[in-house]
């Protein structure tokens, strides 16, 4: 062994050591440095790794996109507040942050207000019991509580909690748990999409759930990158090849995509009409989905 | 296994670990403080999609652009990594868009037609053989308009 090499071991010790002690805040973003310690050798380095992200739509995007399509709001189809105790697995409470957020986001698109602040203390709970208390917590309520009438400003609120709590996740080596709020997220509002198709049935909703397609392979890319540690993570992958089972017979557009301008803004455009489904086809994903979404908050 | 080598591997992992959690929580306050202001007026999209990234390195995000919908797609990286490559794809891998780093564009705003999946591919650029290799924060935000 050489002289860096005998070295070098306790210096890393002692800068991660001086690093982590510094407090939960983090460093401020100008002092992102290299650390040549931790750069064994540049060879090791360059040998190409490939990240690979999921980009599930958020359910605030999600309740946007119902709005737009001419969803109606139906406060019946949202999982009970009483219910939030029942969580007492992290993975359940995980995949019910998840729903609780979906219907969070819902209520506030929606501008259900009071609604909104019922689901946004069971999101607060399920987030204490899973740690995540620097992401949301009391200030984040009280901040929320003061702009109940400012609708913009609420959602805002929403939003950067949502991505704090995910982001939180992710940086404490918790992804599998960030995965099964996505999930969980994600099923809510596919749930809430079919159910108010079935009183409120539109070609812009069927549209929109059919394209679900596309977020749901992503998604079960997402899941499967993680190792299942326990049942419930394992459950969720049964539960998302199910419905993949009944996505694949809906007809996509063919793949590819055009680019003109607009006014200056690149106008991205497909090859062939939009997706939709048969009356069949969004029976059987609602009656499916119905039956997930029920196994998570009961 | 000597005395020595049973103490300090350990040490080792448990420094590696703290300096790999540090660092990815450096680059969330990065993020957070540098790249979503430069969203607006686009709402970001609430998925943290950042990591840190090396010369020769790539990431990739897959994504949905819905119909109706107007988007920004940037790609924020921490000065010390320098510019970086990034392109967005189509399901036959057909260049949409690109920015090279000799002449970088940070974002790239787009109004979807039609509902298409797509991908964000990020390279950093290899530097000469003997610079020091620097790690960097990379984040790959969406945001759309409401």
């Amino acid at each position: 062994m050489n002289f860096m090499c005998k070295h070098s071991w306790p210096v890393a010790v002692l800068v991660a050591a001086s690093l982590v002690g510094c407090g939960s805040e983090p460093a401020a973003q100008d002092q992102l440095n290299v650390d040549a310690t931790v750069d064994s050798t540049k060879a090791e380095r360059l040998a190409t790794t490939k990240k690979i992200f999921y980009n599930i739509p958020s359910p605030m995007e999600t309740a946007a996109l119902l709005k737009k399509a001419g969803a109606e709001y139906n406060s019946k189809i949202l999982n009970d507040v009483k219910n939030v105790d029942r969580y007492t697995a992290a993975s359940q409470q995980a995949l019910n942050l998840g729903v609780y957020g979906a219907d969070l986001s819902y209520a506030s698109v929606f501008n259900h207000t009071q609604e909104s602040m019922f689901y946004t203390s069971c999101s607060r709970k399920l987030a204490d019991r899973l740690g995540v208390t620097s992401a949301f917590n009391d200030s984040t309520l009280e901040l929320m509580q003061s702009k109940m009438n400012d609708r913009a400003a609420l959602l805002d609120i929403i939003s950067e909690t949502y991505w704090d709590v995910d982001a939180y996740l992710k940086d404490n080596g918790r992804d599998n748990i960030s995965a099964l709020m996505i999930a969980g997220g994600w099923v809510e509002g596919l749930y809430i999409a079919t159910q108010v198709s079935a009183s409120n049935d539109t070609p812009e909703l069927r549209q929109r759930i059919a394209e679900q397609k596309h977020s749901l392979g992503d998604l079960v890319g997402l899941i499967g990158a993680y190792q299942a540690e326990d049942a419930r993570l394992e459950g969720v992958k049964t539960d998302l090849a199910g419905l993949q089972a009944l996505f694949a017979q809906v007809a996509m557009p063919a793949p590819g995509a055009t680019v003109t301008q607009e006014n200056g803004t690149a106008v991205i455009g497909g090859n062939s009409p939009a997706a939709t489904l048969t009356d069949e086809q969004l029976k059987s994903i609602r009656e499916k989905t119905a039956t997930i979404r029920n196994s998570y908050i009961n | 296994m000597t005395y020595r080598n049973r103490l300090v591997r350990p040490a080792f992992l448990v420094a590696a670990v703290a300096l790999s959690i540090t660092a990815s929580a450096q680059c969330r306050s990065f993020a957070k403080n540098k790249c979503v202001p430069e969203l607006a007026p686009y709402k970001f999209n609430e998925t943290f999609n950042a990591a840190q990234l090396a010369p020769g390195e790539e990431a990739e995000v897959s994504l949905t652009f819905y119909s109706g919908q107007d988007y920004r797609v940037m790609v924020c990286t921490h000065p010390i990594l320098g510019e970086v490559n990034w392109k967005l794809v189509d399901e036959n891998n057909k260049v949409i868009f690109e920015s090279l780093a000799d002449e970088p564009k940070h974002h790239f705003d787009l109004k979807a037609a039609n509902t298409v999946p797509m991908k964000v591919v990020v390279w950093v650029p290899n530097k000469g053989s003997g610079a020091m290799v620097h790690v960097g924060c990379v984040a790959i935000m969406v945001g759309f308009k409401e």
